[in-house]
């Protein structure tokens, strides 16, 4: 590992213009990716501002109106909140569903999806969620929808001095979803696919994870299920739409033939969860 | 280039001269002698680096020696200081929890968590809670079985 | 007999240095004036060397050293000598060595090896070990026929096949015109890596006067020795390896790999201590891996269920050095039956050159590969023949007085109780209700065994030494790799001596200080030190009686050693302690006799003879057969393809339980290792790449992955093993692969004739059959 200078910066602000005077610095959150970077040589940054003391980004509030998830909160303490796993366990079992317990304590929801890793296991309940992206930069705050946060393979709306505060969405953004992992092994794994499946009203909202470029919405399967009783025929036809509109690859993990099938087979699964538990 | 540092280690208080670029665990090593903790694959998969840190535990590969500076760390060679085994330890010696020993100490420091957090593990939550410790002599079994018997160990000694 | 230590559940002797982490493994030692060293390794899979420039890294601040192959080009190896540590003119595989470095640092190191620039001229290269067998595929080795190998191998010169084993027992082409049913059925076996959680590492260090002391993470530290003596040309008493710990091997620190890169370097910097440390993307790349396997069998059986004749084609993909290798194929050779009386046996084993990852030994030595296909066989035959797969076992399975694919007649073989108890265990011929609609179960057995595959001369050596207080040190080289061995010696010399095993302390691992041991491998430890341990043991036992006799005026035959004390049997109040004989026997006017006891014990196999070199035969070419049964009960799920094992039950003929909490948990690590290989290890390769070094892509077995597992042992003893033991560490990893392939044939009705048995692959064939859609 190169040397480097460390910040550990106690505001926002401070964390900002540490970021403008040093361009090849590396924002540090909970380290899981960007240790092992520098490690392998792929990041040799001349900087590294560890932004997960800055009191800003502590904390999870569950509001009546907002949920918000701060920006150095980590996997674990999402899924040991006491509020947020009986109301959005779709989520939590998303973020339990990330490396393993030590990485857990560690890696952070912000860093996962500001990562945006075709396969980031919390991008789709938070897709499903409509959730929004907190920003602070040189020229204040931002909210971008996730749904266009991500651009490309590990490519954000993130510019370069900005940090990413927190997630909100809407405590009724969602009756009920689905959260679904394949992967190889049964615990500590990449996602060969992964998906959310959640139904609001008559609406649904299905997101996947490791089919595309970026974790994404399935727009057309969730036209196509508005409003319809989810009888065998109407599951089994939107996983059909579902395999077509999705575009994996194939990799040491899995084929992009397999992936396809896997993509009809947990959205019609996970369809019938929701079905039968209303 | 080092930075200073204060933190706990192993129950002390400790002013270090920290070289930056060098992880947790190569700190541990190289400037502390404590070798417990191996590493087995420098990318947070195999948990043979596993430390407890501010209660939680962590892969000390994927930590800056940096980011210690007011924090708690223990690691294996704290679960014995005054000479005397913990319960876990005594639980892995006596269940036969062990063949090589190179992911001994992580497996006991991620099962010493487990332990705080839910002193009554079922068989489940116990393979859940060590699914990021690799072991690749013992199939497990024993491990589980140990984590099992410390826990009523140390519930008998609370009572 | 009864036992007081052996056969009891004695706690590991390294268990307390183990969990409080004090215990000392190579990459702890930390030295002063170390040097430490990294390699430049090669890009292409088959290349020549056109030149190396070494100017900008010589110039980097911190650099001591800079080696390259051309410097050392003796050849060496285990069996086969085809090898240089650093690559000599050309380079045969991706991430083969071809300089090294020593600096101050590690960082220094590295640093200095991206600095290093080769110039290389790409040559075709073998990347499939079928193709490589044919006429003009490009050659690995075009010398090979100026290697110096073994006489029990059969390298074939102008080719890329570095040994061609035969079997040929009766008549298999009129056996196959006779039978009822021929089958044949090709297997594909792909690598795969051993990953101890302790990635290679090696520490060198020489003096001005020609010694040289090895740290190393190894199984064999005699096997070091004799190959670093011989490829560096210096006298075995000037060369000390020690192995302090190792934190698990497999076969795969079996033999040498690293220690020679690192000789040159000590020897060009006495004083300075040199060390390696892989990582882990080199532990899949660099050091040996579990070969490839191309297997072909044919089988011929009658009506009535016994099979005549079995013809077996093995391709082997050595990779790019079969140093070591050429033996997993004369092993997977003599035991190409199976665990099987058949009476017309015909066998070719190739082991190929290839320009992939170097094949060496793991775990099961060939048997983990064959079995995946003998087993499945077995059970495509009993569905010809409309019996079971316990009926098609119980008829042809070995038997006492059974002859073996050699041509010996075995005299012990407990397959027939294993298969007995495993069938009854896991109620395999019992529908179970799978637990959804989605899942489909089954369940399946598959028996195994093998012999320690080892030269005919592998011996172990023990010495045990009396202290005046009566305790000992027990002296061995058999290494303490996981599997218990220290425990194991421990316990033996303590039953024989009758002192409790905490009055024994172990020392191991040092050619300087502890008596010669060929290898810790080839389950051979227990039966062959243990042996060792227990003549030594004895000798201090005769020694100590023999004293005794004068002391007590008891004759010798009447004395035994009871809990510390020599003891005469019909006058219990006649003893004396051992401690008072330690160091000799002292008289009554104050003169002694004999000084200090120490015990020695030796042993080699007895008879085992080279079988023929044209067709294989032999009467006693091994030492045992270890025989055992695994069943597996699963589940498929039939939307993914993914299969959960529910329970595994295992049952082998160990000869004598030595410690069965140490045993069970030798078996049920052995479990999971196979159930890793038949679910998802692959070492993926493509034009010689590894494409998933890491445990990234490279996943093996978590606590998540275990299901429930039962653990039966049967013991009808190996008379020349100490108190009747024969090995069982490699053997239970063989069973459990193919039964969960026969579990999920039985679950499905597909058959997977390649490992690993992933949930796409299983997706794939319940497609294609209409299972899935």
């Amino acid at each position: 590992m190169e040397n480097f200078v460390y910040y550990k910066p106690q505001t926002l602000k401070e964390c900002v213009s540490l970021l403008e005077e040093h361009p090849d610095a590396a924002l540090l959150n909970g380290g899981t990716d960007l240790i092992i970077q520098m490690r392998e040589g792929l990041r040799i940054p001349t900087d590294i501002i560890d932004i997960k003391n800055i009191p800003d980004l502590q904390g999870i509030k569950v509001g009546p109106d907002e949920i918000f998830i701060g920006g150095a909160v980590t996997m674990s303490q999402v899924y040991d909140h006491p509020e947020l796993s009986k109301l959005f366990p779709y989520l939590c079992d998303a973020a339990r569903s990330v490396g393993s317990i030590q990485i857990r304590n560690r890696a952070t929801i912000a860093g996962n999806l500001v990562n945006a890793s075709p396969l980031a296991d919390t991008a789709t309940p938070l897709l499903c969620l409509e959730a929004v992206i907190h920003t602070y930069g040189p020229n204040g705050t931002r909210e971008i929808p996730l749904n266009e946060f991500f651009v490309f393979v590990r490519k954000t709306l993130l510019e370069p001095n900005e940090v990413v505060t927190g997630i909100s969405f809407k405590p009724d953004a969602l009756d009920k979803a689905v959260f679904t992992k394949l992967s190889r092994r049964n615990e500590v794994d990449l996602s060969t696919v992964c998906c959310s499946v959640g139904r609001k009203g008559g609406e649904y909202r299905i997101a996947f994870g490791s089919v595309a470029p970026t974790p994404l919405r399935l727009l057309d399967v969730e036209a196509y299920l508005k409003d319809k009783e989810l009888t065998d025929d109407v599951r089994r036809e939107a996983a059909e739409i579902a395999r077509g509109t999705v575009s994996p690859i194939s990799d040491v993990r899995a084929s992009k033939e397999y992936r396809l099938d896997m993509v009809a087979n947990i959205l019609e699964d996970a369809l019938a969860i929701l079905q039968k538990e209303g | 280039m080092k930075q200073l540092i204060n933190f706990k280690l192993n129950g002390e208080e400790v002013e270090h001269y920290a070289p930056l670029n060098r992880t947790l665990l190569k700190m541990l090593r190289e400037d502390f002698d404590l070798t417990g903790a191996k590493e087995g694959c420098g990318a947070g998969e195999c948990g043979a680096c596993t430390v407890i840190m501010d209660g939680v535990a962590v892969n000390s590969c994927l930590v800056l020696a940096a980011e210690l500076d007011g924090r708690e760390v223990t690691t294996i060679e704290g679960l014995s200081m005054d000479g005397k085994l913990d319960p876990l330890q005594v639980a892995f010696v006596n269940e036969a929890a062990l063949q090589c020993g190179y992911c001994t100490p992580g497996m006991i420091m991620t099962a010493k968590v487990l332990l705080k957090n839910n002193p009554q593990p079922s068989e489940d939550e116990i393979k859940e809670g060590i699914s990021g410790n690799l072991c690749r002599c013992t199939g497990y079994k024993k491990i589980i079985e140990a984590i099992q018997s410390a826990a009523d160990k140390y519930q008998a000694e609370n009572e | 007999m009864s036992t007081e230590f052996v056969g009891k559940s004695v706690k590991r002797v390294d268990g307390v240095k183990k969990v409080t982490g004090s215990l000392k493994y190579v990459d702890d030692l930390k030295m002063s004036k170390m040097y430490y060293t990294a390699i430049k390794r090669s890009p292409y899979p088959h290349a020549k060397i056109l030149s190396i420039n070494l100017e900008k890294a010589k110039e980097l601040k911190g650099v001591k050293d800079i080696i390259t192959g051309d410097l050392f080009t003796k050849r060496g190896g285990l069996y086969l000598q085809d090898k240089n540590f650093l690559a000599v003119g050309k380079v045969r595989y991706r991430g083969e060595a071809v300089v090294a470095v020593a600096a101050i640092t590690e960082e220094i190191a590295h640093k200095a090896v991206s600095l290093i620039e080769v110039e290389y001229e790409e040559m075709p290269a073998v990347t499939n070990a079928v193709e490589g067998m044919k006429p003009g595929a490009p050659l690995v080795h075009p010398d090979l026929g100026e290697y110096k190998v073994a006489p029990v191998f059969f390298p074939v010169p102008g080719t890329n096949i570095s040994n061609h084993y035969r079997l040929r027992k009766g008549n298999v082409d009129e056996a196959f015109e006779k039978a009822d049913h021929v089958v044949e059925n090709k297997f594909y076996i792909p690598h795969i890596q051993h990953t101890p959680i302790e990635n290679h590492v090696a520490i060198a260090q020489a003096e001005i006067d020609g010694t040289i002391q090895i740290w190393a993470s190894c199984q064999s530290p005699f096997a070091v020795r004799q190959a670093i003596s011989h490829d560096f040309d210096i006298p075995m008493n000037k060369v000390r390896v020690m192995s302090p710990a190792v934190g698990g091997g497999f076969g795969s620190k079996g033999g040498t790999t690293l220690e020679g890169i690192l000789v040159p370097l000590a020897q060009r910097n006495p004083g300075h201590p040199i060390k390696l440390t892989y990582s882990r993307e080199d532990e899949f790349q660099n050091a040996y891996v579990r070969q490839g396997l191309h297997a072909t069998i044919k089988t011929g059986i009658m009506n009535d269920g016994n099979i005549i004749a079995v013809q077996n084609e093995f391709i082997w993909d050595g990779g790019a050095y079969n140093e070591y290798g050429v033996n997993i194929a004369k092993a997977a050779g003599y035991a190409s039956s199976g665990p099987y009386d058949i009476e017309n046996v015909w066998t070719d084993s190739y082991c190929v050159y290839t320009n992939h990852p170097v094949g060496g030994p793991y775990r099961g030595f060939g048997m983990g590969e064959m079995h995946f296909g003998i087993e499945q066989n077995m059970d495509i035959l009993a569905e010809k023949v409309g019996i079971s797969p316990v009926e098609i076992r119980r008829i042809n399975g070995m038997r006492p007085g059974g002859v073996t694919g050699t041509g010996e007649v075995v005299e012990v073989a407990g397959l027939q109780e294993c298969l007995e108890i495993v069938a009854e265990r896991l109620k395999v011929e019992e529908k179970e209700a799978p637990s959804a609609p989605h899942k489909l179960r089954g369940k399946g057995i598959a028996s195994g065994w093998k012999a320690p595959s080892m030269p005919n001369t592998a011996a172990s050596s023990a010495i045990i030494k009396l202290n005046e207080d009566g305790t000992a040190h027990l002296m061995v080289s058999a290494q303490d790799i996981g599997q218990g061995s220290d425990t194991i010696m421990t316990q033996i010399a303590a039953e024989v001596l009758s002192i409790s095993p905490d009055k024994i302390t172990i020392r191991t691992g040092d050619t300087d200080h502890t008596p010669y041991e060929w290898q810790t491998v080839a389950s051979r430890i227990t039966y062959s030190a243990g042996r060792a341990t227990y003549e030594a043991a004895m000798d201090a036992k005769n020694q100590l009686i023999e004293l005794a006799q004068i002391k007590l005026g008891v004759y010798g035959r009447d004395l035994e050693l009871k809990d510390g004390f020599i003891v005469a049997k019909y006058h219990p109040e006649k003893r004396v302690s051992i401690a008072s004989l330690a160091i000799g026997l002292v008289f009554d006017d104050g003169s002694a006799v004999h000084g200090p006891i120490i015990g020695r014990g030796a042993f080699i196999p007895p008879n085992i003879r080279d079988a023929d070199k044209e067709t294989g035969l032999g009467d006693h070419p091994v030492a045992f057969w270890t025989y055992g049964v695994q069943g597996v009960d699963l589940e498929v799920d039939t939307r993914t393809g993914k299969v959960d094992i529910l329970r595994v039950i295992s049952c082998f003929d160990v000869g004598k339980v030595m410690n069965p909490q140490l045993l069970e948990g030798q078996v049920e690590g052995a479990i999971m290792q196979s159930l890793g290989t038949a679910l998802f290890e692959e070492l993926m390769l493509k034009d010689g790449k590894v494409l998933n070094p890491s445990f990234v892509d490279y996943k093996i077995p978590t606590s998540e992955d275990m299901p429930e597992m039962e653990i039966y042992f049967v013991e009808n003893p190996e008379e020349t093993g100490p108190f009747g033991a024969r090995g069982v560490a490699e053997p239970a990893m063989v069973p459990a692969a193919p039964a969960t392939a026969n579990a999920i044939f039985d679950a499905t009705g597909i058959r997977m004739y390649t490992m690993p048995m992933t949930a796409e692959r299983i997706y794939e064939a319940l497609k294609q059959k209409g299972v899935s859609k």
